[in-house]
């Protein structure tokens, strides 16, 4: 959360009674305390969902549209949306699918990152330099990439049998799921660029005021298709974990992933305008929606209803950040 | 309606333009036009089967039914807001309507869906409000939401209309030589034109879409203008969704995916930009006939579905590309009227 630059801490000049910072901990870490009181709800009403093996699931899951998520924030916070990633998480799966009993796994999954974020590039540059407004021409883009992938498949399910490469999305490392250690790394990895790197930093003040970055002179078509690559990297990843879980690839295989991308960035807090917006609000979206799901799978929740309540979820999720704002301003007390 | 919203501060009427920037807004409907006319004219020349009535009765048909959607969508994008429920709405809707028609007339069945269609864009515009939660996120959740309920609907099942030749009219029978989907999105696209072009309401909304903090400012009521404007593209889609299950009179609950795009789309093909502040209604309407059409003919070339949406895809870039160049053109007149 320390990604925030936040304005309000140059105000806490005298100390706080503890009535302030429950306040405080409760409108800036809303969906953190949400997911808290849900996960330790269902700790204490069902016996499955606390089994280690549950959890572990839980976590594998999650890191799916987790991984995808977070480079999805940083393009976010820069204030567009890439609503391709559906299409080019299918493409990169069906391309290393394609390749992979020809080489090795690891040069497999160097090409599909790179590719991933090659045709982030392409978005990025369709939307800069043609000027599109991102939404219509990743949707777009969408459709060329998912042609492109059933034109190499041949509307095909490409199967994957290598078992390394399996062992990418059903295996473990040091106990964790490995498809939720690269999430997390790629957290990491991605908060150090926003939070040390030049461009990192060009991100959010793009995503507050194009214009006035333009003015202060910060390039701002590289930084936006920088951002676009890195949700093209992210994806590629997130096509290297699903491949190897799922043992197959073909174009649709990630069907509707550009929303549940979106929510899971939108729940944790990030705003669609630009300019704000923090990765562990991500995370925790992300991890959210996981134990929803999964919640709503131990209680017998039928397919059909499971819609409904994910609908729900969002409207109710996204209504409390709003009063949030509402309040938010009184609590900080500037 | 109009009485409603009647502020004190109605914005005065717009000047007329210069020449060229009537040039390019008449040229925008048309460019579609062209493309149209283009296609027909190649198709001609290969495979005359395309120009027969049968064939363009149903490109009119499937363009008029994505049409009343995008007509909804338009106003929608006027305001500057998207809606991605219209596909699931569709859906739910057009469920309803094949199952109250077993169970009530045939005016009463559209009579509630179409109430059914407003009352799910009014929830949609209070969400957005009230809740202030944005609108492509209230909708999202809509879409969710409104898919389930349609597949919870008809329990995963399908429904069949038969015996039921009044209702399956709405799809096959004629005026003036012309399909009755077609006249049914005609008359659409005057009341929301009329709407939109010469009620106070219609100019609150391009208001709103061109510049919110001033509308507010101004006095404009904006919670009530969004609630409307929902409604409206809640009831148009409930209509689409009415005109689908006549034509198809074979529902279930998955019908409409990918429908909230393709209105986006059409309305972006007709010219109206995704910035808000205007809409162009004939262009949309001319958008869902090139999309038909195009897909028609991709069919008849017997075209791999795949390669289908390629074509779809270049073709969304192809009329951005356009429409970036035509805005770059009028800013350069703008800004040469200024100095």
């Amino acid at each position: 959360m320390t990604a925030i630059t936040d304005a309000s801490a140059l105000h806490e000049a005298q100390p706080r009674g503890p009535l302030y910072w429950i306040q405080r901990i409760l409108t800036q870490y809303t969906i953190q305390c949400l997911l808290l009181v849900v996960v330790i709800g269902l700790s204490l009403t069902n016996d499955n969902f606390r089994q280690e093996a549950n959890i572990l699931s839980v976590l594998r899951q999650a890191s799916f549209a987790g991984i995808g998520a977070a480079g999805m924030t940083l393009l976010i916070i820069n204030g567009a949306f890439d609503l391709s990633v559906a299409g080019l998480l299918g493409l990169c799966g069906v391309v290393l699918a394609q390749v992979l009993p020809d080489i090795n796994v690891l040069p497999t999954v160097l090409l599909t990152v790179v590719l991933g974020t090659a045709l982030g590039v392409a978005n990025g540059l369709v939307v800069t330099k043609i000027k599109i407004p991102a939404f219509i021409a990743t949707l777009g883009m969408m459709y060329v990439y998912l042609a492109i992938g059933f034109i190499i498949t041949d509307g095909q399910v490409v199967p994957v049998t290598n078992k390394a490469f399996r062992n990418i999305g059903t295996g473990d490392f040091l106990g964790l799921p490995i498809p939720f250690v690269i999430m997390v790394v790629t957290y990491v990895v991605l908060y150090g660029i926003m939070q040390y790197t030049t461009y990192g930093r060009f991100i959010r003040a793009v995503g507050s005021s194009e214009n006035a970055s333009f003015v202060g002179g910060i390039p701002v078509d590289r930084v936006k298709i920088f951002a676009f690559a890195l949700v093209g990297l992210c994806t590629g990843l997130a096509a290297v974990a699903l491949t190897g879980y799922l043992s197959s690839a073909q174009p649709i295989m990630a069907e509707g992933y550009e929303l549940r991308v979106i929510a899971a960035a939108v729940v944790g807090g990030t705003s669609l305008k630009g300019g704000s917006g923090t990765l562990f609000g991500t995370f925790t979206g992300a991890m959210f929606f996981t134990v929803i799901n999964n919640a709503l799978n131990l209680f017998n929740v039928g397919a059909y209803w499971q819609y409904v309540a994910v609908g729900m979820i969002i409207i109710t999720a996204l209504g409390i950040e709003a009063l949030r704002h509402r309040f938010g301003g009184v609590f900080r007390g500037t | 309606m109009e009485t409603q919203i009647a502020s004190p501060a109605a914005p005065p009427r717009d000047k007329p333009l210069p020449f060229i920037l009537r040039f390019f807004q008449v040229f925008e409907s048309l460019g579609v036009l062209v493309m149209l006319l283009v296609l027909f004219g190649v198709m001609a020349a290969i495979k005359p089967v395309y120009l027969n009535v049968n064939n363009l009765n149903n490109i009119v048909i499937t363009g008029s039914i994505i049409a009343v959607t995008g007509l909804g969508m338009t106003i929608a994008v006027a305001m500057g807001d998207l809606d991605l429920s219209v596909g699931s709405n569709q859906a739910l809707t057009a469920c309803i309507a094949a199952d109250l028609l077993t169970r009530t007339s045939m005016p009463l069945t559209i009579g509630a869906t179409l109430l059914i269609g407003l009352m799910i864009g009014v929830v949609n515009g209070m969400i957005i409000s009230r809740l202030k939660v944005p609108a492509f996120v209230a909708t999202l959740g809509m879409m969710s939401v409104l898919r389930g309920a349609a597949l919870l609907y008809t329990d995963g099942q399908s429904i069949l209309i038969m015996g039921y030749d009044d209702f399956a009219a709405l799809n096959t029978s004629k005026v003036l030589g012309l399909p009755m989907p077609f006249i049914i999105a005609l008359v659409t696209l005057l009341v929301f034109y009329v709407l939109l072009r010469h009620t106070p309401f219609g100019r609150h909304v391009c208001a709103i879409g061109g510049n919110e903090n001033a509308a507010r400012a101004t006095g404009l009521r904006i919670g009530l203008t969004r609630v409307i404007v929902f409604g409206l593209v809640g009831m148009a889609a409930a209509l689409s969704g009415i005109m689908l299950s006549a034509q198809l009179l074979f529902v279930d609950g998955t019908l409409g995916k990918g429908l909230e795009l393709q209105a986006i789309a059409v309305t972006v093909l007709g010219g109206t930009s995704l910035a808000g502040g205007g809409g162009n209604l004939p262009g949309t309407l001319l958008g869902a006939l090139l999309i038909a059409a195009i897909n028609s003919a991709l069919n008849i070339l017997k075209v791999p579905p795949f390669y289908q949406y390629l074509a779809l895809g270049l073709l969304l870039i192809l009329a951005l590309t356009l429409d970036t160049a035509r805005r770059a053109v009028i800013k350069r007149v703008v800004s040469g009227g200024v100095r």
